[in-house]
């Protein structure tokens, strides 16, 4: 796919000499590179599905799709009914276990 | 979803939105080739193919705050990554690319429509994609293909004028005995269990004539509790009690079959090996024809199944004694016998999972699938492996107390209120089966040669079920051994079990689509087999239940017969309360399909 020639025009922006990639990308990809963002979805997802959140955010869904009729939502609906409230639901040891668990990935890749 | 059971239920396929059928139609690249681009991840899920260390990045966004995630979309006709803010641009600007492609999830989107689009090449691109070798590419290998006989509409049938002058001539009807000296009179002098008290309110009910046909109490012969246990249970499953009464396998025609047999074969060398007194070679499933005649004759009087007993001893001769013996291998042993004696009658039985080559497995076999996932490739190898029962480990070895904590947020919903139930710490069947069906990480010490990455690695393996047998005997493994002592002892945790099953979630299928995300592909080699579908109901029949420990314990089956429940001792056969069977300890469950389907019959014409 990379080497199809029907690329959209490129933006000036690329003439100019690349910037210093930010820090969060740095750390970006030095998580996707040695696979432990990998890692850190599948715990989320292990610890969302354990605590409920995910059939939380699947009934508010249904409730959702129910009440406007199937035919008329769109995945595009759903996802901005949803994401405000799945964030903010979240548990609060779910978010510390993860936080945790990025810090010691932190320190031990000594960035 | 509809829950109705029509006479045939439509694949349930999204129709494509108008830019997808466009697509389609196009001449693009073909949905079904898209699996190049698409490789697993180490979790087991699809994504977009990428080089290591590339991170995708929104085209269209200013550089600097180009979007990495959460969502981005790869248009599938030039390649323009954008995040989900700009994809729709990107359709609006240039026409015929709006179909898009969820980097990390390998998922169809309509840029234009806004909304996710499913298509069954691109699924079975994915397919492809996660079961093949990166280098060779090879399509996944199916299971045996047998022969596909579509479904036909069940006729009733009722006898032409030739036909009941047959019956008129060859039958006679069966005579209940009343008055006949039955065991139920005399229950409550039983004292080797310990639930002889509570059944006493209930014998009011138990006269001979009200108790349903074909019970029959079977005397003990010495520790034989593990048998009679096993056969009740046999005696009263649906699909082999018709087998067998409609004359399927006639202890006449049997042994005639053997005597003409008998000559200078080398089977008959093995025969007089076994038989050194020179009759015919054992039959189980002729003794099993003796029984089923007495068992439904309408004599109450308990039984002696001797001939029995004898013929599975000279089956099983290593446990041919009269200590104590295991229920479970006993009926795996009795299924064994039958399998054999009816190879000898050249059936074919390449696949056993196939259940064409006899009884036994016709009604008891089934097919597990066992996906063994590298965690550093992602590649998955599948295998098929034929079962007659199934064998759970009992779940309880969750913490109640974290559960607990964690669950009871989540109390919202009747799905919710079954998984409480781990909270106290009660097993139920359900649960060792979602603990069958996990996915379990295979240990450092357990690493499975991955073919893609070509070295040992460590790996996720996940069961589920291919074909749910027609008749499924759940295995409750109840010993553990310990290794610090070097001794195993018996686990007596109380397993809550429902009188209804559905078996669903753990059919591939359902483990499959959790694993694959949001696809519309059927996975089987079978695509859209009804059958799996729809025959994943089923009916509990028969409880067996131990007492006791490892070294010397009692058997007790409970069968349901329209749902009553009757408790078979051994010689004694009491009718009980639903309540107590609930709350008895279960070793082996019986569940029989609720609804079956009739296949065209193989022979033309």
């Amino acid at each position: 796919m990379r080497s199809s020639i029907n690329r959209p025009p490129t933006p000036d922006a690329n003439e100019e000499p690349e910037k210093e990639p930010t820090l969060q990308e740095i750390i970006n990809i030095k998580l996707i590179e040695s696979g432990e963002k990998e890692k850190l979805m599948e715990l989320l997802r292990e610890r969302l599905i354990e605590c409920g959140w995910r059939d939380e955010m699947k009934a508010i869904c249904r409730a959702y799709a129910r009440k406007k009729g199937r035919n008329n939502v769109t995945v595009d609906d759903l996802i901005h009914v949803v994401t405000p409230k799945g964030r903010a639901s979240v548990p609060d040891s779910v978010k510390a276990e993860l936080l945790q668990r990025i810090r010691s990935f932190l320190t031990s890749a000594a960035i | 979803m509809s829950s109705s059971f029509s006479a045939v239920r439509p694949l349930r396929l999204p129709p494509p939105c108008p830019h997808l059928a466009a697509y389609r139609s196009g001449g693009g690249t073909p949905l079904r080739c898209l699996h190049g681009c698409l490789c697993p991840r180490p979790s087991g899920r699809a994504e977009v193919r990428r080089d290591p260390g590339e991170v995708p990045r929104c085209a269209s966004c200013p550089p600097a705050a180009a979007r990495h995630g959460p969502r981005l979309y790869a248009c599938l006709s030039c390649a323009a990554v954008s995040c989900r803010a700009h994809a729709p641009d990107h359709a609006t600007l240039v026409p015929g690319h709006e179909i898009v492609l969820d980097v990390d999830r390998a998922e169809l989107f309509c840029a234009a429509c806004r909304d996710q689009v499913y298509d069954p090449d691109f699924d079975a691109a994915v397919v492809i994609a996660l079961t093949s070798l990166s280098s060779s590419r090879l399509p996944p290998r199916p299971p045996e293909k047998r022969a596909k006989r579509r479904r036909v509409e069940y006729r009733s049938w009722a006898p032409d004028p030739n036909e009941r002058a047959v019956i008129g001539q060859r039958s006679s009807p069966l005579i209940v005995q009343e008055g006949n000296a039955s065991s139920t009179t005399t229950t409550t002098a039983n004292s080797t269990t310990t639930t002889t008290s509570t059944s006493s309110p209930s014998s009011s009910v138990s006269s001979p004539s009200s108790l349903p046909w074909g019970l029959r109490g079977l005397n003990n012969l010495g520790n034989t509790c593990f048998m009679n246990s096993v056969l009740q249970a046999l005696l009263h499953t649906p699909l082999l009690r018709n087998y067998f009464l409609s004359d399927r396998h006639s202890r006449y025609v049997c042994q005639q079959k053997d005597k003409k047999k008998g000559g200078s074969k080398e089977k008959s060398n093995v025969a007089e090996q076994k038989n050194p007194a020179g009759g015919s070679p054992p039959c189980l499933a002729c003794d099993l024809d003796a029984m089923y005649s007495a068992v439904f004759s309408g004599d109450r009087k308990p039984l002696s199944p001797a001939k029995f007993l004898h013929s599975w001893w000279q089956h099983a001769s290593n446990l041919a004694s009269y200590e104590q013996q295991d229920a479970h291998e006993f009926f795996i042993s009795i299924l064994d016998g039958i399998h054999e004696k009816e190879q000898d009658q050249c059936k074919p039985c390449s696949n056993a999972g196939n259940g064409d080559c006899c009884i036994a497995h016709k009604v008891f076999s089934g097919i597990l699938r066992s996906d063994v996932t590298c965690t550093i490739c992602g590649f998955t190898s599948t295998t098929y492996d034929p079962c007659v029962d199934i064998s759970l480990d009992l779940d309880s070895s969750q913490d109640p107390m974290k559960i607990a904590t964690s669950k009871l947020q989540a109390c919202k919903s009747k799905i919710e209120s079954m998984l409480t139930s781990q909270c106290y710490g009660i097993s139920t069947l359900r649960g060792c089966l979602e603990h069958f069906t996990r996915p379990e990480k295979l240990g450092a010490d357990q690493k499975f040669f991955c073919e893609n990455c070509q070295a040992r690695q460590e790996s996720v393996k996940q069961m589920s079920i291919r074909k749910i047998p027609l008749v499924a005997c759940f295995h409750i493994k109840r010993f553990e051994h310990s290794l610090i002592r070097n001794m195993s002892r018996k686990v007596d945790r109380y397993l809550q079990f429902p009188l209804s099953l559905d078996m669903a979630p753990y059919l591939s299928s359902s483990i499959l689509t959790a694993r694959y995300g949001n696809r519309i592909f059927a996975f089987d080699g079978n695509d859209s087999d009804e059958a799996t579908e729809l025959a994943s109901d089923l009916e509990l029949f028969a409880v067996l239940t131990h007492s006791g420990n490892l070294e010397a314990g009692h058997y007790i089956t409970y069968l349901r017969l329209n749902n009553q429940w009757y408790k078979c001792d051994d010689a004694w056969v009491t009718h009980v309360s639903e309540s107590i069977v609930r709350a008895s300890q279960a070793y082996m469950l019986f569940y029989v399909q609720k609804i079956l389907y009739y296949k065209a019959s193989q022979d033309v014409g």
